[in-house]
């Protein structure tokens, strides 16, 4: 990893009142880094990345991308950068082919075998009007976009949007190349499952404000951790509630999945009580570490 | 300015562009041919001044006046006025309402020259207009009989092109300045009707005759090209406005937030 950060704010803040906007951001993101930027709906991710690439400007605080501040040097951090906005439009009339031409020239020209193999990756479909193509497959114009000049830091918003399975795995398995090539990505997902896959590092974000940033191993050792445990005989599910830790028990017939925190001894030596047939521990994904920080900041 | 924008931005407008082009010749052909027909008898009519002034204040009985009220007062201005406002509001604030603007200047474009670039293919609408007004009137005045001279064809083009070039302006600049393509549209075509009707009307009025100052119709068609040539100062005054309202343009988008 480089000393320097690839993306480095600094209370960075943009208000555009009534508590809307992103308040006082400090982050950093290092070189080679896969990093998840996530939040609900209208937590401030899109703003950030707007910030980032100077289509927005702060209303305080500062960027620096790539070692150059996100105003003074936008040029040169655009010229670097790739970028796939989370409401990616083209325009419609205009087939794929013509589109990635016009936007090749944008930045001078690309090298033509990255972007055809970027087209063949995805799957692409270049030659139709843009207004007949599908959500996924204007989606996949965006990627090819994105990546086509071979950016030192890609910023990409929302990326897996309307993408199918099969793409989503090309996507994830492009990104870990690029990541093995030392290039950086900063993505933004409100679908937490699909940072999950790629991700080491992530920041959680609420109300334009930052409620953490770790590593995704971090995060879930504090997570809510689950319990499903299947009895002979149904049992009274009241007899989960109130134990040390245990923050949410639901029953299911003879099956009980209990969450909670830290030592699971408790809820073992109350199950031990009845005729225990199974105890399957839940994985935590992604989404019950966010929803924890979620209720957690809200209860804060 | 960027090339390939400059590129991008005339080819969405052309097929605007080459229909009203083809529909503006074969107008001014149309008309050019009924001139032997109906052009004495309508020049025999008593048309009040204000009518008359509205009309671009010619005489129907002679074949200039039949194309300057015709076409240099309504028709032409009309048309080019529509295309450039509609093409400046549309690639300006349409395409940021659109999210497309976001795009592109993700990419290493600054804003000045995306805006200079969108303003240069307005600019080049605006001339095929104009030169398919020039083509139209050739046709027309030689279906007509003639007696109009191709300089003086001439001179009404490059005057109709100036007045597209300071319209289409005004509509950049609004567009680039606020990124809300109805107010560019709405305030350009207001701005424009308004300046007709200044330009027609103020003169009948001692003490609002100097309005007509603030009316690009009055550099426009102060004075009838189709009989005197090019207004030279009339067309170095939409020339040095064009030029200011691109730039307020350019520095106006400059200094803001992208909306979408």
């Amino acid at each position: 990893m480089s000393a320097q950060p690839v993306i480095a704010t600094s209370g960075l803040t943009k208000d555009y009142g009534s508590g809307h906007g992103l308040f006082g951001l400090d982050l950093e993101v290092q070189q080679g880094e896969i990093f998840g930027f996530l939040g609900p709906n209208g937590a401030g991710k899109s703003t950030t990345m707007r910030l980032l690439l100077d289509l927005i400007r702060p209303t305080s605080g500062a960027a620096r991308i790539l070692g150059l501040d996100s105003v003074s040097d936008s040029l040169e951090i655009r010229r670097r950068v790739g970028f796939l906005p989370g409401d990616f439009a083209l325009y419609p009339k205009l087939s794929g082919r013509v589109m990635l031409d016009y936007l090749a020239q944008l930045r001078g020209g690309v090298n033509p075998r990255v972007r055809d193999a970027l087209i063949e990756r995805f799957g692409a479909d270049i030659d139709r009007p843009v207004r007949q193509l599908s959500t996924g497959n204007r989606q996949k114009l965006g990627l090819v976009q994105a990546f086509m000049h071979e950016p030192e830091l890609l910023i990409l918003d929302e990326p897996i949007a309307g993408l199918d399975p099969l793409v989503q795995q090309s996507f994830h398995a492009l990104l870990a190349e690029l990541s093995g090539q030392g290039r950086t990505v900063f993505l933004s997902s409100h679908t937490l499952s699909e940072v999950e896959r790629v991700t080491r590092r992530l920041a959680i974000l609420r109300q334009g404000r930052l409620v953490v940033v770790d590593s995704l191993e971090n995060l879930r050792k504090v997570a809510v951790q689950r319990l499903e445990i299947e009895f002979a005989a149904p049992v009274d599910a009241e007899e989960f509630r109130g134990l040390p830790g245990v923050s949410e028990v639901r029953a299911d017939g003879r099956t009980v999945t209990v969450g909670f925190e830290g030592s699971a001894d408790a809820v073992v030596k109350a199950a031990a009580a009845h005729e225990v047939r199974a105890i399957r521990p839940r994985e935590e994904d992604l989404e019950d570490i966010f929803l924890h920080y979620y209720r957690a900041d809200g209860a804060g | 300015m960027s090339t390939p924008v400059a590129r991008i931005t005339l080819r969405l407008r052309l097929p605007a562009v080459v229909s009203a082009a083809v529909g503006l010749i074969a107008v001014m052909a149309a008309l050019g041919a009924l001139f032997p027909n109906v052009g004495h008898t309508i020049g025999r009519l008593s048309i009040p001044r204000s009518v008359s002034n509205l009309l671009g204040g010619g005489d129907y009985g002679t074949i200039t006046g039949w194309f300057r009220s015709e076409i240099a007062a309504i028709y032409g201005p009309l048309v080019i006025g529509a295309l450039a406002i509609t093409g400046a509001s549309a690639s300006t604030a349409g395409e940021e309402e659109d999210r497309i603007l976001g795009l592109v200047l993700a990419h290493p474009i600054p804003r000045p020259r995306l805006i200079a670039a969108k303003a240069a293919a307005i600019g080049a609408v605006v001339l095929i207009v104009a030169f398919a007004t020039w083509i139209g009137l050739v046709v027309g005045v030689a279906f007509a009989g003639g007696g109009i001279t191709l300089a003086h064809i001439t001179a009404l083009a490059i005057q109709l092109a100036f007045f597209g070039f300071a319209t289409g302006a005004l509509a950049i600049a609004l567009g680039a300045g606020t990124g809300l393509r109805s107010l560019a549209t709405g305030v350009t075509a207001a701005v424009a009707i308004l300046g007709w009707l200044i330009n027609s009307f103020a003169p009948l009025v001692s003490a609002l005759d100097w309005l007509k100052y603030l009316s690009p119709f009055f550099y426009y068609a102060g004075h009838d090209p189709l009989t005197q040539g090019v207004d030279v100062a009339g067309v170095v005054v939409l020339g040095l406005v064009s030029a200011a309202l691109t730039g307020l343009g350019m520095i106006g988008i400059q200094r803001r937030d992208l909306r979408a």
